[in-house]
């Protein structure tokens, strides 16, 4: 990993395109997930993303090959969208899924209805919509702990917080979510 | 058994997994394990935590093929920018450079000149040191004088226009 992140800061202080057309493929899914998962929106997610990549180009230099690349990377996209959401309303970060917009959709698989697809999906469906009723603080704590399988040291790096509230922020998280698994929340 | 316990149990199970194994760990772990035997809503609340976390990963949220391209397309003409921009700002001290080196050679011609000119009328050094001062300065006050000129000018069309 130490050397995967001094060869990365290496093109990045060279501004090499194709270094950066390669961490464009590998962390896609990854990033655009924690967009979407911070900012509640497609639409937005994707404007950021370009953005981020965009300020990954610019300040490629400030990258500290000492950490690894993925954290930094979501720390200069959360810091965008933190940016962002200033410009929008002056508020933190909280008030993102209060429109009514979906955000976590998630389509139809597309296969046949067996019960225990059907059950599972429903409940993937009710934790997605559980997550769009979460804070965004709790929404990113879960995102980055069980979708992209950060460590805790990992989390509190990219938002900044204390150990103790990353922790605190997933135990509230999934507890806020027990409801919507049940269904009881709907 | 008092709340305390119940929320400990519940952090614990939370936070499964999510730091390196230590001495601590095993024995909070056979605590855990003590206190799920005997305590349903504590492992209920495991059982969600485990169907949440299952859920969690498998929110289909997936970045689109246009998107990644479009946006590999938009970082390397930026990239291409940045290196023009780059190149341009090594052209400034270049030429700085050159205008100063040209400022100074013809500075020390003209002054082999004026004095050239000098020795010829058979005038006093101070004479044509003068007229080469005089000569060097002469751009700058031109210019002086027209801006002068052209702000009396303006300044006399603005009063006959209010007088």
């Amino acid at each position: 990993m130490a050397q995967d992140s001094t060869e990365i800061a290496r093109g990045l202080r060279r501004r090499d395109p194709d270094l950066l057309d390669r961490l464009i493929e590998q962390y896609q899914h990854r990033l655009f997930r924690y967009l979407v998962s911070l900012t509640g929106h497609r639409e937005l997610a994707e404007d950021l993303f370009q953005e981020t990549w965009i300020r990954v180009l610019e300040r490629g230099h400030q990258f500290n090959d000492r950490y690894a690349f993925g954290t930094w990377l979501f720390a200069v996209a959360r810091n965008l969208v933190i940016d962002h959401m200033r410009r929008k309303q002056p508020a933190s970060l909280d008030g993102l899924l209060n429109d009514g917009e979906t955000a976590f959709d998630v389509p139809a698989t597309g296969q046949a209805s067996a019960w225990d697809t059907t059950l599972q999906r429903e409940q993937n469906e009710h934790i997605a919509a559980g997550m769009q009723h979460l804070p965004a603080e709790y929404r990113e704590a879960l995102v980055l702990r069980f979708q992209e399988g950060m460590s805790l040291v990992e989390i509190a790096s990219v938002a900044r917080v204390p150990l103790g509230t990353v922790k605190s922020r997933i135990y509230r998280g999934l507890s806020a979510l027990e409801p919507w698994l049940k269904g009881e929340a709907l | 058994m008092n709340t305390d316990a119940h929320e400990q149990a519940r952090k614990l199970i939370a936070l499964a997994g999510s730091e390196e194994p230590s001495a601590t760990d095993q024995s909070s772990n056979a605590w855990l394990a003590a206190h799920l035997e005997t305590c349903a809503s504590c492992r209920s609340f495991a059982e969600n935590v485990g169907e949440t976390v299952r859920g969690l990963r498998a929110i289909p949220i997936a970045a689109e093929r246009s998107l990644v391209s479009t946006t590999q397309i938009t970082v390397r003409r930026r990239a291409l920018e940045l290196q023009r921009q780059k190149e341009r700002l090594w052209l400034v001290p270049v030429s700085c450079t050159a205008v100063a080196l040209c400022a100074l050679l013809s500075t020390a011609a003209l002054w082999r000149g004026f004095e050239w000119l000098g020795t010829r009328a058979q005038l006093a050094s101070s004479v044509w040191q003068v007229g080469f001062l005089v000569f060097c300065l002469m751009p700058a006050l031109l210019v002086g004088i027209l801006l002068l000129a052209k702000d009396k000018d303006l300044a006399d069309h603005t009063g006959s226009y209010t007088g």
